[in-house]
C-alpha cells in the first residue's frame, strides 16, 4: 500500500502542470490581453465589425477619431483627417504604427482588472489638429513628412505623413498607383532617408570633440575637390571659409576634409552615439525604424558619408530626438504622443557641444537662409539636399526658442528639390502655426 | 449604489412577459446586477477557498485494523485493508531480517473483516507451521504468521475494540461547516440567476426553473447525507459549483432548452449516489469488473462502426432526438476496471493484460478520429500504470508505443495534422483554423477578473463555445477569477486523493481516485490550454462545467471514486463504517458538533503514524484504559 499510496503523488505531477500552464496563460494575458479585447469579432465592443466606444482626442480635445453608437466618425476637417491620419490610424489596421493599431486597448478602454467596460476609453494625444493640418497643407501634395515636438517637455505637437487618404472616405485609391507610394507607412517613424547636408551636424560634433585645432581651421573651396581617389562636388566656388562658414554655405569641399580626417569609423559611432541607428520605441509602444550610418572605408567613402551620402540613412524621428539634445543642452527628453505621459530623458551629447552646435545653426539663419523668411521665430536650422536615385530629398531641421514655443522639428519632402527652396517654407508655415497656437 | 425608487418601472402589468427581475427591481436591475458582477466571483472564490480549507485542516488520521507482534514486543500497526510485508523499505510492515525477501507476502482484509495472507515473491510463508498455497491463507486472531525465520502474532481488533478507536477519530465538518458552504452555494446560484434574468434577454421561466431545481436538488441531497450521517461534503461542493457555472452556460446558450440540462443534471446526481453505494463493496466491484472490461471495447467498437461522421470523427451516437457520446461513459468503465486490489498487482499477467486493454481503448479512440479523449485515456493510462506497477521499463515501453501511435494519427487524419499547424499561429489564421480559439481569447480578455456578467457575452454563439471553449465563455461572462476558481476547484480534488491516499483501505480505491483526478485534469490541460492556444486545439470538455449531457453524467459517476477515497471518519457514504457490520457498539456519529474537546488542535492520539507510540504500549489486549484518558466519559 504504502507504494500505491506514494505513488498517488503522480497526480500532483498533473497538478503541477496545470498550474504550469495557467501561469503561461496569465503572462500571455497581462502582455496581450489588450490586443485579444481588441479583436473584431468581440462583439462587446465592435457592432458588425466597427468599434463602438472610444476617442481620440487633439491636446484641446478637438475630435481626431470616435466610435459612436451609430458609427465611427474622424475629425470634422479634411485637412485635420489626413494630417493626423497616420497618427491616428484606420479602424481597419492599415497602418501598424497608429494609434488605433498600438493602443487599441486603451481606446476601448480595456483593462486587466475590468475587461472592456461600456464607457470605452477617451485618450488624448500630444498632437495639435491645426498645427497639423497646416503641415499637411504646407506639403502640399508632396511625399514627406513634418514632425514638431517640444523639446523641454517631449510632446509632440505635429507627426504629418504623405501621401495619405481621407479615413472617413476610406481607401479609394489603387493602392499600386505609385502616386501613393507608401499611404500604409508613417514616414516620419517607419522609413529610414539619405540624411545629405544636414549629417554635417553630427559631423560637426565629431570634429568638435576630436580636432583640437578644428575651430581655428579654415579651407578654400573650388567648387570641388579630390579626396582619396573620389572627386567631390560642391555646389559652389566658395572660396576661404571658417568652419561656420563652412556649415552655413554646407560646403562640401569642407567636410569632405574633414569627414575624411575624421575617418569613416568615428562618423558612425557619433551616429550611433546621437541615437541616428537605434530603433527607438515611442511611448515604449510604438516601434520606429532604426537609421544606419555603415563604416566607411578609405578616405572617399568617409568624405561622402560625413556630408550625409555614402550610405547613411536616418530616420526623420530620430533625427528629431538629435535635434532635441542640440537645443536642450545635449539632454533629449524623450518624445511623448500620449498627454500627459512623459518618457524620460537622457544626456546624449557633451553640453558645450551643443551649446557650438546651436550658435552655428543660428549663425545658418543670420548669414545664410535668412532671419526674414522666419519671421518672429528665432530659428536655429540646417537645410539637407540629399541626392537619391529619382531626385534630391528637402530636408530643413532645428529649433526655435521663442519662450512660449521651444519647439524641434524635421521637415522632409521626398524627391522635392532642395531644402532651402522646398523644406523651409514649410518649415516656417507650420512654426507660425505652431507659435500662434501656443500663444 | 443609489436606489432611486421613482425610477420603480411599473410598465410590466400591460405586458405579458414574465419578467420577476424588473418586476422586482424595475430599471434598478441593470445597476444591481452591474455591482453582483464584482460580488459574483469573489464568492466563487470563498466556496473554493472554503473547501480548499476543510480538505487541508481536516485530520486525516490512519485507521488501525490489526496488529502484528514481533519478538520482543516490537508493534507492526496494520493500517491498510491491504497491507505488504517484507524487508524493503516501501512495505508497509518492514521485517528487517536478512531471511525475509523484499517483497515477502500480503495480508488483505475482506470487507467481512476476514483476513488473507498472500505469498509474494519466492519466500515461504507460513501460518501456524502451515505453508501458505498460492491461493492464499485465512489468518485469524492469535495466529502466528511465519515470513521465512521470523515470527509474528497476528492480533486482530474486535469490533468493539475498533469502534472505540473510531470514537477517537475525527469527523470532518467541524472547522469548515459544509452547510454553511452550501448556502454560499446558493447565493452563488441566486446571483447567477439575477444576472442571467437581468443581461439575457431570452432567459426566463425555463432558467428561473432550472436554477431553483438545482438548489432543491442540492439541498435534498445535503440533508439527506448529512441526516444519514455523513459530514464531508467538500467534493460534492466542489462539483456543484462546477455544475452550477456549467448551467449558467447552459443558460446562456440554450435559455429555452434548460429542462434538458436539469434531467442531466438528475440523472448525473442519481448515479453518483448510484456509484457510491456500489463501490461501498469492494467484493461486488471486483465482481464485475471483467464485464467493465468488455463492456468498455464494445461500446467503443459499436460507436466506430455506427457513429456518423462529423465534424472529422466518429464519436456520437444518435437515438431518436437525443444523441450520447460513449466514449464519456467509457470513461468510468476504464478506471473502474483499471484500478486493482494489491494483490493483482504483483502478478505480471494483470498488467499486461491491462496495457492491452488500455491499447485497444486508446486505439479505438484514435480511429474514431476522438485525438483529445485518446490523449485523455493514454494519460490516465500513465498514471494508472505507475501506480499499479514498479516497473518503469513497462511505462517506458508503454510511452514509446503510443508516440509512435501518435505519429501515425497525426499522419493520417487531415483534420489533427491541421490543428497542429494552427498551433501556436491562431491570430494568424482568424477566420481558418484558428477562427474558435482567438475569440474565445478575445473574449476571455473582454471579460476581466470580474466578468461582463451571466448572460452578457457572445463567445457563447460560436459553434463548441459551451463545450470546448466553455473556459472561454466562463472569463468571458464570470470573468477570470470564476474561471480560475473552476480550474482551482479540480486541483483542490486531485491534492484531496493524494491526501486521501496516505490512509486508503485499499490500493483499488487509491488508484481509482488517482485515475479519476489524471483524467479530469488531462482534460482541464487540453480544454483551456487548447482554447487558449497554448496546446493543440483537440475538443476535451471541461469536467462538470461543459455543456454536455454525456460528459456530465460521466464526471459524476467517477466523483464516486473520489469520495470512494476519502476515510476520515464519516466522511463519505460511498464508504462503508466498519462498525456497522456487526452491530458493533453505537457510535454517536450522527452528529459531529461541539461534543467537546476533540478538535482543539492539541494533537490527536493515534495521528503520529510511527509505531508503537505511548498509547499503545501495553497491547491491545485491554485497550479501556488507553483510549479514555483524562475522564472524557
Amino acid at each position: 500500500m504504502k507504494k500505491v499510496t506514494k505513488r498517488a503523488f503522480a497526480v500532483l505531477l498533473l497538478a503541477a502542470l496545470v498550474v504550469a500552464g495557467m501561469g503561461v496563460y496569465l503572462v500571455r494575458l497581462v502582455m496581450d490581453g489588450g490586443d485579444w479585447a481588441s479583436f473584431y469579432a468581440n462583439d462587446s465592443v465592435y457592432t458588425n465589425g466597427v468599434l463602438n466606444r472610444g476617442s481620440i482626442t487633439d491636446r484641446n480635445g478637438t475630435v481626431l477619431a470616435a466610435a459612436g453608437e451609430d458609427a465611427f466618425h474622424y475629425a470634422d476637417d479634411s485637412a485635420v483627417r489626413r494630417g493626423c491620419l497616420h497618427v491616428v490610424g484606420d479602424l481597419d489596421g492599415n497602418i501598424g504604427t497608429s494609434m488605433l493599431s498600438i493602443f487599441r486597448g486603451k481606446f476601448i478602454d480595456y483593462s486587466l482588472l475590468t475587461g472592456t467596460t461600456t464607457k470605452g476609453g477617451a485618450m488624448k494625444l500630444t498632437i495639435d489638429a491645426d498645427v497639423s493640418a497646416a503641415a499637411y497643407n504646407a506639403l502640399n501634395g508632396r511625399k514627406g513628412t513634418v514632425l514638431v515636438y517640444n523639446y523641454q517637455t517631449g510632446e509632440i505637437l505635429c507627426m504629418v505623413s504623405t501621401p495619405g487618404w481621407d479615413p472617413e472616405q476610406g481607401i479609394d485609391f489603387d493602392v499600386n498607383d505609385s502616386a501613393y507610394e507608401g499611404a500604409f507607412i508613417n514616414r516620419a517613424i517607419s522609413s529610414t532617408f539619405t540624411p545629405g547636408s544636414v549629417f554635417k551636424l553630427v559631423t560637426v560634433a565629431a570634429a568638435l570633440e576630436n580636432m583640437p585645432d578644428f575651430w581655428q581651421r579654415t579651407y578654400t573651396c573650388t567648387g570641388s575637390d579630390i579626396i582619396g581617389s573620389q572627386t567631390i562636388k560642391c555646389t559652389g566656388h566658395h572660396g576661404t571659409l571658417t568652419i561656420e562658414q563652412g556649415l552655413a554655405c554646407s560646403c562640401n569641399v569642407v567636410f569632405g576634409h574633414v569627414a575624411s580626417e575624421l575617418g569613416g569609423e568615428l562618423i558612425s559611432q557619433y551616429a550611433e552615439k546621437y541615437g541616428l541607428t537605434t530603433a527607438h520605441t515611442l511611448n515604449k509602444d510604438i516601434p520606429t525604424a532604426a537609421g544606419s550610418v555603415p563604416v566607411a572605408q578609405g578616405q572617399g567613402d568617409a568624405a561622402w558619408a560625413g556630408i550625409g551620402q555614402y550610405e547613411d540613412l536616418v530616420n526623420p524621428y530620430a533625427f528629431l530626438r538629435f535635434i532635441g539634445a542640440i537645443a536642450n543642452g545635449g539632454k533629449v527628453v524623450e518624445p511623448t504622443i500620449l498627454y500627459g505621459k512623459s518618457c524620460g530623458s537622457e544626456q546624449i551629447m557633451d553640453p558645450s557641444t551643443a551649446q557650438i552646435l546651436s550658435e552655428m545653426m543660428s549663425y545658418n539663419v543670420q548669414y545664410e537662409y535668412g532671419t526674414g523668411n522666419y519671421p518672429g521665430l528665432e530659428m536655429h536650422a540646417k537645410t539637407g539636399t540629399a541626392e537619391t536615385y529619382g531626385g534630391t530629398h528637402a530636408w530643413f531641421a532645428g529649433f526655435i526658442t521663442n519662450a512660449n514655443a521651444p519647439l524641434a522639428f524635421v521637415v522632409m519632402a521626398e524627391r522635392a528639390g532642395s531644402g532651402y527652396g522646398v523644406a523651409s517654407p514649410i518649415a516656417n508655415a507650420v512654426l507660425q502655426k505652431a507659435v500662434s497656437v501656443l500663444g | 449604489m443609489h436606489l432611486d425608487l421613482s425610477n420603480l418601472n411599473l410598465d410590466f402589468l400591460s405586458g405579458l412577459d414574465f419578467d420577476p427581475v424588473s418586476l422586482l427591481f424595475g430599471q434598478a436591475s441593470t445597476t444591481l446586477a452591474n455591482l453582483s458582477r464584482y460580488i459574483l466571483p469573489l464568492i466563487g472564490l470563498w466556496i473554493v477557498a472554503r473547501c480548499v480549507r476543510s480538505m487541508l485542516r481536516e485530520r486525516y488520521e490512519p485507521e488501525t485494523w490489526a496488529y502484528l507482534y514481533l519478538a520482543g514486543d516490537v508493534m507492526i500497526p496494520l493500517r491498510h485493508w491491504e497491507c505488504i510485508l517484507g524487508r524493503a523499505k516501501s512495505v508497509d510492515g518492514q521485517i528487517d531480517d536478512p531471511g525475509v525477501e523484499r517483497i515477502h507476502a500480503c495480508l488483505i482484509r475482506g470487507p467481512q473483516g476476514d483476513w488473507t495472507v498472500y505469498g509474494l515473491g519466492k519466500g515461504a510463508t507460513y501460518v501456524n507451521g502451515d505453508l501458505v498455497q498460492p491461493g492464499g491463507a485465512l489468518i485469524q486472531d492469535a495466529d502466528v504468521l511465519t515470513l521465512g525465520q521470523v515470527s509474528a502474532r497476528f492480533v486482530d481488533l474486535t469490533e468493539e475494540e475498533r469502534s472505540a478507536l473510531l470514537k477517537y477519530r475525527h469527523a470532518p465538518g467541524r472547522q469548515v461547516r459544509p452547510g454553511a458552504t452550501m448556502l454560499l452555494l446558493t447565493v452563488f446560484q441566486i446571483i447567477l440567476l439575477f444576472q442571467q434574468l437581468t443581461y439575457n434577454p431570452e432567459a426566463g421561466l425555463g432558467v428561473i426553473m432550472g436554477f431553483g431545481i438545482l438548489a432543491a436538488a442540492q439541498w435534498t441531497y445535503f440533508t439527506v447525507v448529512r441526516t444519514a450521517g455523513q459530514t464531508g461534503f467538500e467534493p460534492e461542493i466542489l462539483a456543484l459549483f462546477l455544475s452550477t457555472v456549467g448551467m449558467s452556460v447552459a443558460a446562456s446558450k440554450t435559455p429555452d432548452d434548460m429542462l434538458k440540462y436539469i434531467i442531466l443534471f438528475g440523472v448525473s446526481v442519481g448515479l453518483f449516489v448510484f456509484m457510491c453505494l456500489w463501490i461501498r463493496d469492494l467484493k461486488r466491484v471486483k465482481a464485475v469488473r471483467l464485464y467493465a472490461f468488455f463492456a468498455a471495447v464494445g461500446l467503443l467498437a459499436v460507436t466506430l462502426v455506427l457513429a456518423p461522421e462529423r465534424n472529422g470523427a466518429r464519436n456520437w451516437l444518435e437515438f431518436g432526438s437525443f444523441t450520447i457520446q460513449p466514449s464519456e461513459f467509457v470513461k468510468v468503465l476504464y478506471i473502474y476496471a483499471g484500478a486493482a486490489t494489491l494483490d493483482r498487482l504483483f502478478v505480471n499477467r494483470n498488467l499486461i493484460f491491462y496495457i492491452g486493454f488500455s491499447a485497444a481503448c486508446v486505439g479505438l479512440l484514435a480511429l474514431m478520429g476522438d485525438f483529445g479523449t485518446a490523449l485523455v485515456f493514454f494519460v490516465t493510462f500513465l498514471v494508472i500504470s505507475y501506480m499499479r506497477s514498479g516497473n518503469f521499463a513497462t511505462v517506458f515501453l508503454a510511452v514509446a508505443g503510443a508516440a509512435l501511435g501518435v505519429m501515425l494519427v497525426v499522419t493520417v487524419k487531415p483534420h489533427v495534422v491541421a490543428r497542429f499547424e494552427t498551433w501556436g499561429h491562431v491570430w494568424e489564421d482568424v477566420y481558418g483554423n484558428g477562427y474558435q480559439q482567438v475569440r474565445a481569447m478575445s473574449a476571455a480578455a473582454s471579460g476581466g477578473l470580474f466578468g461582463q456578467g451571466a448572460g452578457n457575452g457572445w463567445l457563447v454563439d460560436i459553434y463548441a463555445a459551451e463545450t470546448d471553449m466553455v473556459f472561454g465563455v466562463i472569463c468571458e461572462e464570470m470573468g477570470l477569477i470564476t474561471g480560475l476558481c473552476c480550474v482551482g476547484a479540480l486541483l483542490a480534488l486531485a491534492g484531496f486523493v493524494v491526501k486521501n491516499a496516505s490512509s486508503g483501505r485499499s490500493s483499488y480505491f487509491v488508484i481509482a481516485a488517482a485515475a479519476t483526478m489524471s483524467m479530469m485534469l488531462a482534460q482541464v490541460i487540453l480544454n483551456v490550454y487548447g482554447t487558449m492556444d497554448i496546446l493543440p486545439f483537440t475538443g476535451v470538455t471541461f469536467p462538470f462545467a461543459s455543456v454536455g449531457g454525456s460528459s456530465l453524467i460521466a464526471c459524476w459517476m467517477m466523483l464516486a471514486f473520489v469520495k470512494g477515497s476519502d476515510m476520515r471518519a464519516n466522511a463519505s457514504f460511498a464508504v462503508k463504517r466498519p462498525e456497522r457490520f456487526s452491530g458493533g457498539i453505537g457510535v454517536d456519529d450522527a452528529d459531529p458538533g461541539p461534543d467537546g474537546g476533540y478538535d482543539d488542535g492539541s494533537g490527536g492520539y493515534y495521528d503520529d503514524g510511527n509505531g508503537p507510540g505511548g498509547y499503545y504500549d501495553n497491547g491491545p489486549a485491554d485497550p479501556g484504559g488507553y483510549y479514555y484518558p483524562g475522564g472524557r466519559r
